[in-house]
C-alpha cells in the first residue's frame, strides 16, 4: 500500500503524470468501483420502474406480492451494492489526492530546503515556494475532481445514453437536442458571472481597505475631527459593497435554473412521445416501466451536464496551479554526504592573503592573513561597516573569497557543502529559531541532552523556572523568549552542533555585560581543542583573546590585544570609546 | 455637561439587556417591511412550487395505466411546473442573500458608528487588525447565520413538513414510514457533522503547522544548511504532513460513507413503500402506480433538505462565535462625546491652562501629578523630560482623548473633554511622531478628506513645508495615490506638518518630530516648523526647537 514511512521519490516531478503513476494502486480501486457504480447507478431508476409496473399489475392481478417482494428486494440488494461501491470509489479517489498533495509537497520542501540562501532570496524564490505550496491544495483538487468526474460524468452519461437510445433512440436524439444549446448558453452568461464575481471581488478588497483605514486611523481621524466625514465615506463604501454582492448572487444564481430548464425541455417531449409510446401509437412500444424508466434516467442526465461546467472550472483553477508549481518542481536532491575530511580531530585555521566581497561584487576585504592553533579564540572587530560579518559568511560559502582559507589539510573552497558543515560551525545575528520546544531547538533531531548547553550560555536556570522547562515551546521564530534568550538559545544549539572551528557573530548583542562575561568563561572551557572566531563590536573581553584581527577601511590587522594597541591608534580609540560609553551607562 | 453625562450612562445600561444584533436585525425588518415579506412569500411560494412537479407527474402515469393518451398540455404543465421551481428557488436564494446583505450592511454601520464613541485608550489596547477582523470575518459569520443558517434552514424546515404533508395525504402507511425515518436521518447526520468537525479542528492545526513549517524553513535557511540538517527538516515536515495525512483520511471515510447510507436509508424506504402497497392494506397503503412515482420522487425531495439541515446546524455553530464577538465589541463601555456648540470663547483666559492636574492610564499608576501651568496666545513652550515622565501625555489630555483623573485642562477656558470634535481642527494642529498614512491620494494625506480644504488651501501647506515640488514630479501630482508615491521619512514629517496645518488652526501640537532623521532633512523640518509656527500658538516635545526660536521650557515629571 500507499502508507509507507519513507517518502516516495518522485521520479519526474515536473509531470503531471507521474503522480497519477505513483498512485496506480488507490486509482486502480478508483477505476474498478467506478466503473461498478456508475454502470449500477442505472439500476436504480430501472427497478423502480419495474417496481411501478409491477404494481400496476398486481392491481390487475397479472403478478402476485411475491414478485413485488423479490423486486423490491432484488433493488435493495443492487443499490446497497451500488452504495457500497460508491463508498470505495469516494474513498481512494480521495486518498489518491491525499497522496499525491504529500508526494507534491514532498518534492517541493525538497527542493525548497536543498537551495542556497542566495537564489532564495533572489527574484523573490521564497516567496514563490510558500505559494507553491498553497497552490498544491488546489491543484490537487482539480486532480480529484478530474478523476472523479471521468467516471462520474464520462462513464456515467455514457450509461444514462446508451439506456436512452435502447429505450427509443428517436427520442432520445429529441430530448438530449436541448443539452448543446444550454451549453452554449451558459457559454455566453459565464463572463457576465465572472465579470460580476470580479466586480463584487474588488468591492470587498475595497471595504476590507476602508475598514482597515477607519479603523487603523481613528484616532488621527479623531484629533482632526473628522469623524463624522469618515464614517459617511465607510457607508459609502458598504452600500457599493451591498449593490456588488447582490449583483453577482443574482447572476451567478439564475445560471443554474436557467440551464436546468433549458435541457429539460426535453421533459416535454418524452411525456408526450413517450406517453404515446406506452399507449401503442409512439415509435417504439413501451410498457409503464419504461416510461418511467426514461423519463428519471433523463433528468439524472440533465442534472449530470449542469455539473460538467463545474468541472472545467475545476480542472482550469487546477491548470493554473499547476502552472505555478511545475517550474520550481526539481529531481530530489540527496545531499552528498561522502566525507573525506575527518572533522573529529583538532585542525589548524591558517588564512593567508585573504579578498572577501560579495559574489558578483568587488571584494571589501584585502590581503588579510592570520592563523589560529587549536584552543584559540580569536576577536574580530572594526568601526561600524568594517566588513567583520561578510569575513563570517566566506567561511560558510556565502561570500566569495580569494587567496587562501586552510582548514586543517584541506582549501575551503575545496570542501563540499556536507564536509564544511563537519569542520565549521556559524551563528549570525538572527536567532534563527524553529517553532518546536527549547530541548528540539538544541538538539534537532539528533539524540543529545540539552540541559549542559543551555547552562553554558546561562540559561539553564531560567529554563528550570518555565512551567514546561526544557519542553517549553518558544512559538514562532522564538516570539515567546525575550530577545536575549533567544539569542542566548541560538548560541546553544550552535555549541550542541559545535565543530572544530566555531564562527560567532556578534553572539552578546542581546545580553547584558555580567552575563557575557559568564557565558565567556564557559565558552572557554567549552572550546579547549576548537579554534573560535569571535565577530563582535563589544570589546571588553577582547583583552582575554589569544588574538585580534582589526578590520579597518578594508585591511586587517592582527595581533594580540596589546600588541594593537600599540601598533593601531584606531584600535586604541575604539577600546577608549567603548570603555567611556561603559562606564556612563553605569552611572 | 454633567447631567449630560449621566443620562448616557443610564442608557447605555438599559441597552446592555438587549442583544445589539437583534436590535439590528428587528430595525432591518422594520426599515425593509416590503422586502422582509417578498422574502417571506417567495420562501413559502417556492416550498409550495416544489411540490407540483411529482404531482403532475402521478396524473400523467395514473392516465397512461387507465390507457388514455397524455394531454400535451399536461407535459407542458409537467415542464412549467419544473422550470417554475426551480427559478423560484433561485429567487429565494437570491432574495435571502439580499436581505442578508441588508443585515450585514446595518451592522456594520453599527460598528462604524461604534467606533467614534469609543475611548482613545480602547484603541491602544487593541490592534487595528483584530478590529477590523469584527468588522469583516466577525460580520459575515453573522451574514452566514442567517443565510446559510436560520433563514435557509427554515425553508428547508418548511420543505420537509409540506413534503410529509403531501406523503401523508396521498398513503398513510408511506407517511408513517417517513416520520420513523426522519429524526433517525437527522440524528445520523448531526452525528457525523460532529465527527467531521473534529477532524477538519484536527487537520486545520496540522495544516497550519505544515504551512507554517515553509516559511519557518525559508527564514532559517542559513541555520539548517550550516549545520547540514535538512534531511532532519524534511522528516519533520514529514511528521506534519502525516498527521494531516492521517486527519484527511478520517474525515474522508466520513465523507465517502455518508451519502451512500443516506441513499441506502432511501432505497429502503423506496422498497418498503412498494411492497406496502402491494400487500394490498388499501386503507394503509392504498396507492395507484401514477402516486408510486409520484412518491419516490417525493421521498427524494425530504431526503435533500433533511442533509442541508444537518450541514446548517453545523453553520449556525460556527457563527455563534461571531455574533457573540461583534455583540462584546458593540457592549464596549463609550466615551462620552462632545456634543452641541460650544462657543469659542477667544479672549477670555490663556490659551491653553492646565489647572491641578492628575492623570494615570490605569488607576493607581499616575503619570502626572498635580501639574498647572499656562501657555499665552502666540507663545512658543518646549516640554521637557525623561521618556515615560508624560509629555506625551500631557498632548492626549489637550486633545481631549483623555480626561484628567482630578484638576482641569482648558482651552480659551473651556474644558478640553468637552469639545466638540468637529471643532478640533480649527484649533489644533497635531504632528504625531509617526506619520499615519490614509488611504486615498496626497491631497487627502493632507486634507483628510475635510471639503473645506480646497486645492489652493492644499497647495498652500505644501508649500509652506517645501513639498509642493516633490509632490509635482510624482506621475499624477496631488492626485497620485498615496500607495504609488514614495516618500521618504522625512518627507512624510513634512507631509504630517502640511496636515496639520492645512485647516489653519490655533495652537500648533509637535511631538518629538525630528527623531530618527540625519541631520539635512532634519534643518528642513525645523525651518518648515519656524514658518508653521509663526503667528500661533506652539507647544512642543523637543530638546532641539527652544534653542532655534527662544520659546519657554516647561519641565514635566516628578
Amino acid at each position: 500500500m500507499t502508507r509507507t514511512k519513507e517518502c516516495k521519490r518522485v521520479a519526474q516531478p515536473e509531470r503531471i503524470g507521474s503522480y497519477f503513476r505513483l498512485e496506480l494502486w488507490p486509482l486502480a480501486v478508483v477505476t474498478v468501483s467506478g466503473i461498478l457504480y456508475n454502470a449500477g447507478m442505472v439500476a436504480g431508476p430501472y427497478l423502480e420502474g419495474r417496481m411501478a409496473q409491477c404494481l400496476m399489475n398486481i392491481e390487475s392481478g397479472a403478478q402476485t406480492l411475491a414478485e413485488m417482494v423479490t423486486l423490491a428486494g432484488a433493488y435493495l440488494l443492487v443499490i446497497l451494492s451500488v452504495q457500497g461501491m460508491r463508498c470505495l470509489k469516494r474513498f481512494y479517489v480521495r486518498r489518491f489526492a491525499n497522496d499525491t498533495g504529500r508526494n507534491m509537497r514532498r518534492m517541493l520542501y525538497n527542493a525548497l530546503v536543498n537551495e542556497s540562501r542566495e537564489e532564495l532570496e533572489k527574484e523573490n524564490l521564497g516567496a514563490m515556494m510558500t505559494k507553491a505550496m498553497s497552490d498544491v491544495d488546489a491543484c490537487v483538487e482539480g486532480m480529484r475532481k478530474f478523476t472523479t468526474e471521468v467516471f462520474d460524468t464520462g462513464v456515467v452519461l455514457l450509461a444514462y445514453l446508451g439506456m436512452l437510445f435502447y429505450y427509443d433512440w428517436h427520442l432520445a436524439l429529441l430530448s438530449c437536442a436541448f443539452t448543446p444549446p444550454a451549453y452554449l448558453v451558459a457559454g455566453r452568461l459565464k463572463g457576465l458571472v465572472t465579470r460580476y464575481a470580479s466586480a463584487y471581488k474588488q468591492s470587498a478588497g475595497k471595504m476590507t481597505g476602508a475598514t482597515m483605514d477607519r479603523v487603523s486611523n481613528a484616532l488621527t481621524y479623531r484629533v482632526y475631527g473628522c469623524e463624522d466625514s469618515r464614517d459617511a465615506a465607510y457607508e459609502a463604501a458598504l452600500s457599493d459593497y451591498e449593490r456588488c454582492a447582490v449583483a453577482a448572487n443574482l447572476w451567478e444564481g439564475t445560471m443554474q435554473p436557467l440551464y436546468n430548464v433549458i435541457s429539460m425541455c426535453g421533459a416535454v417531449f418524452i411525456l408526450y412521445l413517450g406517453g404515446k409510446n406506452v399507449l401503442g401509437t409512439g415509435w417504439a412500444d413501451w410498457n409503464i416501466a419504461a416510461f418511467t424508466t426514461f423519463l428519471s434516467c433523463f433528468a439524472r442526465l440533465a442534472l449530470k451536464s449542469a455539473k460538467a461546467s463545474k468541472l472545467f472550472n475545476s480542472v482550469q483553477k487546477a491548470q493554473v496551479s499547476w502552472g505555478r508549481i511545475q517550474p520550481l518542481m526539481k529531481a530530489y536532491v540527496e545531499p552528498s554526504t561522502a566525507l573525506r575530511a575527518d572533522g573529529s580531530k583538532p585542525v589548524e585555521l591558517t588564512v593567508s592573503d585573504l579578498s572577501v566581497g560579495w559574489r558578483g561584487s568587488p571584494r571589501i576585504l584585502h590581503g588579510l592573513s592570520f592563523s589560529a592553533a587549536p584552543g584559540q579564540i580569536i576577536g574580530v572587530t572594526g568601526p561600524v561597516a568594517c566588513g567583520k560579518s561578510t569575513l563570517g559568511k566566506a567561511f560558510i560559502g556565502e561570500a566569495a573569497y580569494s587567496g587562501s582559507i586552510r582548514v586543517g589539510a584541506w582549501e575551503l573552497r575545496d570542501l563540499s557543502a556536507y564536509e564544511r558543515s563537519r569542520l565549521i560551525s556559524y551563528l549570525g545575528h538572527e536567532p534563527e529559531l524553529m517553532s518546536d520546544s527549547i530541548a528540539e531547538n538544541i538538539r534537532l533531531g539528533e539524540d543529545m541532552s540539552p540541559e549542559a548547553f543551555l547552562r553554558a550560555v546561562c540559561l539553564g536556570e531560567e529554563t528550570a523556572q518555565m512551567p514546561q522547562g526544557t519542553e517549553t515551546f518558544v512559538g514562532s521564530g522564538g516570539v515567546r523568549l525575550s530577545g536575549g534568550q533567544q539569542a542566548r538559545l541560538a548560541l546553544a544549539r550552535t555549541l550542541s552542533h559545535g565543530r572544530q572551528i566555531v564562527i560567532l557573530d556578534d553572539p552578546f548583542s542581546a545580553v547584558d555585560q555580567k552575563t557575557e562575561r559568564e557565558i565567556f568563561s564557559k565558552l572557554r572551557i567549552w572550546s579547549k581543542d576548537r579554534i573560535v572566531l569571535l565577530l563582535s563590536h563589544r570589546l571588553s573581553l577582547f583583552g582575554e583573546l589569544d588574538g585580534v584581527l582589526f578590520l579597518d577601511g578594508g585591511q586587517g590587522l592582527f595581533g594580540t590585544h596589546e600588541e594593537l594597541l600599540a601598533k593601531s591608534e584606531a584600535y586604541a580609540a575604539l577600546c577608549r570609546a567603548q570603555r567611556a560609553g561603559e562606564e556612563e551607562n553605569e552611572t | 455637561m454633567r447631567r449630560f453625562a449621566v443620562r448616557r450612562e443610564r442608557g447605555k445600561k438599559r441597552m446592555k439587556h438587549k442583544s445589539a444584533l437583534g436590535r439590528v436585525l428587528r430595525g432591518t425588518v422594520s426599515t425593509n417591511r416590503a422586502m422582509a415579506l417578498l422574502t417571506g412569500g417567495i420562501i413559502l411560494f417556492s416550498v409550495g412550487c416544489a411540490l407540483l412537479p411529482p404531482l403532475v407527474l402521478e396524473r400523467i402515469v395514473d392516465g397512461l395505466a387507465a390507457g388514455k393518451p397524455i394531454a400535451p398540455g399536461l407535459a407542458l404543465a409537467y415542464f412549467g411546473a419544473l422550470a417554475l421551481s426551480g427559478f423560484l428557488e433561485a429567487g429565494e436564494n437570491l432574495m435571502i442573500v439580499i436581505f442578508g446583505q441588508k443585515v450585514t450592511h446595518r451592522l456594520r454601520s453599527e460598528l462604524c458608528g461604534k467606533l467614534k464613541r469609543l475611548p482613545a485608550a480602547y484603541y491602544t489596547r487593541h490592534e487595528p487588525g483584530k478590529i477590523t477582523s469584527r468588522f469583516v470575518s466577525d460580520v459575515d459569520a453573522v451574514d452566514s447565520l442567517f443565510t446559510n443558517g436560520i433563514i435557509a434552514m427554515a425553508a428547508d424546515g418548511c420543505k420537509v413538513v409540506s413534503v410529509l404533508a403531501v406523503i401523508f395525504y396521498k398513503s398513510t402507511g408511506v407517511g408513517v414510514l417517513m416520520l420513523l425515518v426522519t429524526p433517525l436521518l437527522l440524528g445520523l447526520t448531526r452525528a457525523f457533522q460532529k465527527r467531521m468537525l473534529r477532524t477538519q479542528l484536527a487537520n486545520r492545526a496540522a495544516v497550519g503547522k505544515v504551512n507554517n513549517h515553509v516559511p519557518e524553513t525559508i527564514r532559517n535557511i542559513r541555520m539548517i544548511q550550516t549545520i547540514f540538517c535538512q534531511r532532519y527538516m524534511e522528516r519533520k515536515y514529514d511528521g506534519y504532513m502525516e498527521e494531516s495525512y492521517r486527519a484527511t483520511e478520517r474525515s474522508n471515510f466520513y465523507d465517502a460513507v455518508y451519502s451512500p447510507i443516506v441513499v441506502c436509508i432511501s432505497a429502503c424506504v423506496i422498497a418498503g413503500m412498494m411492497v406496502g402497497a402491494a400487500g394490498g392494506t388499501q386503507q394503509m397503503f392504498g396507492i395507484s402506480v401514477g402516486t408510486a412515482v409520484a412518491l419516490i420522487a417525493y421521498v427524494g425531495k425530504v431526503f435533500e433538505p433533511l442533509e442541508s439541515i444537518g450541514m446548517e446546524i453545523q453553520n449556525i455553530q460556527s457563527a455563534i462565535a461571531g455574533v457573540k464577538r461583534v455583540n462584546e465589541f458593540l457592549e464596549e463601555p463609550e466615551r462620552s462625546v462632545p456634543e452641541g456648540a460650544q462657543r469659542n470663547c477667544q479672549n477670555a483666559g490663556p490659551c491653553v491652562r492646565f489647572d491641578h492636574v492628575d492623570f494615570g492610564y490605569e488607576e493607581g499608576t499616575a503619570v502626572l501629578r498635580d501639574l498647572s501651568f499656562s501657555v499665552e496666545r502666540g507663545e512658543n513652550v518646549t516640554f521637557a523630560g525623561r521618556t515615560g515622565a508624560g509629555k506625551s501625555t500631557v498632548f492626549r489630555l489637550l486633545l481631549g482623548l483623555y480626561g484628567p483623573c482630578a484638576g482641569r485642562v482648558l482651552i480659551n477656558s473651556v474644558d478640553a473633554a468637552a469639545i466638540p470634535d468637529a471643532q478640533k481642527r480649527k484649533l489644533f494642529g497635531y504632528v504625531e511622531q509617526a506619520f499615519h498614512p490614509v488611504l486615498g491620494t496626497v491631497a487627502d494625506q493632507i486634507t483628510l478628506f475635510d471639503p473645506a480644504i480646497d486645492r489652493e488651501g492644499t497647495e498652500r501647506a505644501a508649500k509652506l513645508v517645501g513639498l509642493h515640488e516633490k509632490i509635482l514630479t510624482l506621475p499624477e501630482g496631488y492626485d497620485t495615490s498615496m500607495a504609488q508615491a514614495a516618500f521618504s521619512q522625512g518627507q512624510l514629517q513634512l507631509l504630517s506638518i502640511a496636515r496639520a496645518i492645512a485647516a489653519e488652526p490655533e495652537i500648533l501640537l509637535l511631538d518629538e518630530i525630528t527623531a530618527n532623521l540625519d541631520s539635512e532633512t532634519e534643518r528642513k523640518i525645523l525651518d518648515a516648523l519656524e514658518s508653521a509656527g509663526r503667528g500661533r500658538t506652539v507647544l512642543s516635545i523637543s530638546h532641539r526647537l527652544p534653542q532655534r526660536s527662544g520659546g519657554r521650557l516647561i519641565e514635566i515629571g516628578f
